[in-house]
């Protein structure tokens, strides 16, 4: 019974978030986009859950819901009329851009084809008794001791823009 | 930040006097409660609080000394009040009102009324409690409404009654001692040719 | 003492004991996870009636007034005449408001608010769920009642609300980056993200160790709870729904049933905010002689009474001097005292670790309040006044 709720759960979630990626691209109010957007993105916070990666859900929801909200913000200061309804879906960029989401496609499709899935599918075990879960502890050893160079590089990177943005935005 | 944490100091020793400090309806002192729990407990009333105006009779309420000049009712500034005075059988008139309203929801409670009152017959009353069911009617108060007697004007403002009596008094003896001087009105002497 | 210490949890247990006699093994799992639920939703609006109850009395206090005192004794069911009259008002709409996402705002907002109840920890063994990273768990939803309230503020279609979501997103967004940072000495200091684990840190000494008494505790505390009180927007950083600069704030066109559920997320985030900063730094539920739960109501309660102290003293802050103190004092002395946390468990010896802590602290913070002397406009001169 439980494992049956816990599929219907993560294929309505997978349902609803879909959804909600259609309604970011598909609907002409840009606030009701950005809204859509922060659907999906706890849609997939939620997925991370059923997965058992807890921290990576939360953090998917503190970053990128605070993120979608400066969005929405810029949203709201770009468009001139408070839901203005007569705002063209499609530019002439849209060929380009279907291209790029198709060569996109592709790359996704092709990595996942050539991923070797075995760990999952292996033992004939539930995906959450093979995986083992993802420690947060584990995480942050990892963060600070074997990836220590990519995360400072990381986070320079971060404060080089951070300036810039200021250097930029006082220039007036 | 420390005056911040004197404020804070401030209200919390409010806060506590509150429970604990004698309460003091209309201070201006810090400490002790001074809400008046007012449908059950009440401030005296001050003798010079003026709400709505009422009709003063004697001894009973027929003989009002209302004398229907309709002087109130001009100086009124709102005009709120409405006169209708009274005939005999006859149909001359009568010194006496036969319809004397006030709409309370006109009034603006100013006492011109009672200053302006030659007979003493109107006063300001204190009472202001007045509400109705509905806007209109029930807050238009008639003659009966409106008569009370001296005695509970002499209650609610004794200073003024006992002022007002003095002057009532001294009139009416001068009225007398009128009366004595020229027995005769120039009216009634008779007819010349 | 332990039979009442554990009596909530083992009145759970009974109740799953008694199920699992007539109901096979998952459905008692969902049944044990119901009867959390249950407690939560029925815990959060009640705390939140109350809470409104205990506002009005003590601000009411404060001010040498009674406060409701004519709806049952003490005026115990002043809530219930409010909710009342909350359901039975007119509900309504703008003309030109966005109807859907208008209705959704205030159902949105209550489900961050109820949500952070789940990694709460009401006393031992009696939280909803022990997330290993339960307080990010609680910081990440918490901080998705920004997006309801600017739903709410955008979709009321007018300039007060729209004003206020926008003051909302500004003040919450700062605030939330010292509140992450403030957290972070407790976390250090246990080892743990769990809220669980970090109260079970402060166990020691009798249940009294608690993190406030360090000095880097204290300082944590100390901001920590200031930046919650900025994040439920109450006085003195009440600025979103300033009444008297923006009508209401985000939540001028909310009447009725709508209107409550505003203040239900707000009183619940009080109560949230209050609690996990007693499970941060004031220990939780640890404490001597009483039942855990009981110590853990005590201090929850003793923080929102703090809360609603500040409203009864202090005026509202401006924009600027409350974005000057999250990003010039707050966010700097929480750097310094993740440094000082890591530096009291790097040195030995309580002499040194006590002076070397409270002379950073002391000295830091000096610098900081010299560096942010507030702007003071010179006395104004009315030439023809005189």
């Amino acid at each position: 019974m439980l494992p049956i709720l816990a599929k219907l759960f993560i294929y309505g979630v997978l349902f609803l978030s879909l959804v909600a990626a259609l309604g970011v691209v598909l609907l002409p109010n840009i606030f009701h986009a950005a809204l859509c957007l922060v659907g999906t993105l706890l849609g997939i916070a939620a997925l991370y859950l059923a997965l058992q990666a807890e921290f990576i859900a939360v953090v998917q929801v503190l970053l990128y819901v605070g993120a979608v909200m400066t969005l929405v913000i810029f949203a709201i200061m770009l468009t001139h009329r408070i839901g203005d309804m007569t705002i063209p879906q499609t530019n002439k960029q849209s060929l380009p851009a279907c291209l790029a989401l198709f060569a996109f496609v592709v790359l996704i499709g092709g990595l996942l084809l050539k991923t070797d899935w075995s760990i999952l599918v292996g033992t004939g075990g539930s995906v959450a008794s093979v995986n083992p879960p993802v420690d947060t502890f584990m995480l942050g050893k990892a963060l600070l001791g074997e990836y220590v160079f990519p995360f400072e590089v990381v986070s320079v990177i971060l404060i080089a823009g951070l300036i810039g943005a200021i250097v930029v935005a006082r220039k007036d | 930040m420390f005056g911040v944490l004197r404020g804070m100091g401030i209200t919390f020793k409010n806060f506590v006097a509150s429970y604990f400090l004698p309460r003091k309806p209309n201070s201006l002192e810090t400490g002790g409660m001074v809400t008046l729990q007012y449908p059950e407990e009440r401030l005296p009333e001050k003798e010079r609080f003026r709400n709505f105006p009422f009709l003063i009779y004697d001894t009973k309420p027929d003989d009002l000394r209302c004398v229907a000049c309709d002087i109130c009712a001009k100086e009124c500034p709102p005009k709120c009040i409405y006169i209708v005075r009274d005939n005999d059988e006859q149909g001359r008139p009568l010194k006496k009102p036969k319809v004397f309203d006030i709409d309370f929801t006109v009034c603006m409670n100013c006492g011109i009324c009672e200053e302006a009152c030659p007979f003493d017959a109107i006063f300001m009353d204190h009472e202001f409690e007045v509400g109705g069911p509905e806007r209109q009617q029930s807050l238009v108060y008639h003659m009966d409404q409106l008569l009370k007697p001296a005695t509970h004007f002499a209650k609610i403002r004794p200073t003024d009654h006992v002022a007002i009596e003095e002057k009532r008094r001294k009139e009416a003896e001068k009225k007398r001692a009128a009366a004595q001087a020229q027995p005769k009105p120039p009216e009634a002497k008779p007819p010349q040719a | 003492m332990i039979f009442l210490d554990q009596i909530f949890v083992n009145s759970k247990k009974a109740i799953l004991n008694l199920a699992s006699a007539f109901l096979p093994t998952d459905a008692i799992l969902i049944v044990s996870a119901l009867i959390s639920i249950g407690a939560i939703a029925a815990f959060g609006p009640f705390t939140m009636m109350y809470l409104t109850w205990f506002e009005r009395k003590l601000v009411g206090r404060i001010q040498n007034r009674i406060g409701p005192n004519r709806v049952g004794i003490f005026g115990l069911l002043q809530p219930i005449a409010d909710g009342i009259k909350m359901l039975t008002k007119e509900d309504i709409v703008p003309a030109g408001a966005d109807k859907v996402v208008h209705f959704l705002a205030p159902v949105v907002v209550v489900i961050p608010a109820l949500l952070v109840f789940s990694v709460v920890p009401f006393g031992r063994n009696m939280v909803a769920i022990d997330l290993n990273i339960g307080l990010l768990f609680f910081l990440a939803v918490s901080a998705m009642t920004t997006i309801a309230i600017f739903m709410g503020s955008w979709a009321s279609r007018n300039k007060f609300s729209l004003l206020g979501g926008m003051r909302t997103v500004a003040q919450l967004v700062s605030y939330e980056v010292p509140m992450v940072l403030a957290a972070v000495p407790a976390i250090l200091a246990s080892g743990s993200l769990s809220t669980v684990d970090i109260v079970e840190a402060q166990g020691g000494w009798n249940g009294l160790k608690w993190f406030v008494f360090t000095p880097w505790g204290f300082v944590g505390f100390l901001m920590f709870y200031l930046c919650g009180v900025a994040e439920c927007n109450r006085t003195p950083f009440d600025i979103p729904e300033a009444e008297s600069e923006i009508v209401a704030g985000f939540h001028t066109e909310y009447s009725g049933m709508k209107f409550a559920l505003w203040y239900m997320a707000e009183f619940m985030s009080v109560f949230t905010i209050s609690a996990l900063t007693a499970t941060l730094y004031l220990g939780g539920y640890q404490g001597p002689w009483l039942p855990s739960w009981a110590w853990f109501m005590i201090k929850t309660y003793a923080l929102v009474f703090v809360m609603m102290w500040f409203r009864g003293t202090l005026p509202r802050l401006r924009v600027d001097q409350m974005m000057g103190l999250a990003w010039k004092f707050l966010l700097p002395l929480t750097l310094i005292n993740i440094l000082v946390t890591g530096l009291w468990y790097f040195t030995s010896g309580l002499g040194l670790r006590l002076g070397l802590s409270i002379g950073i602290l002391l000295v830091s913070s000096w610098v900081l309040v010299l560096f942010n002397r507030p702007y003071m406009p010179e006395k104004r001169v009315y030439e023809f006044a005189e």
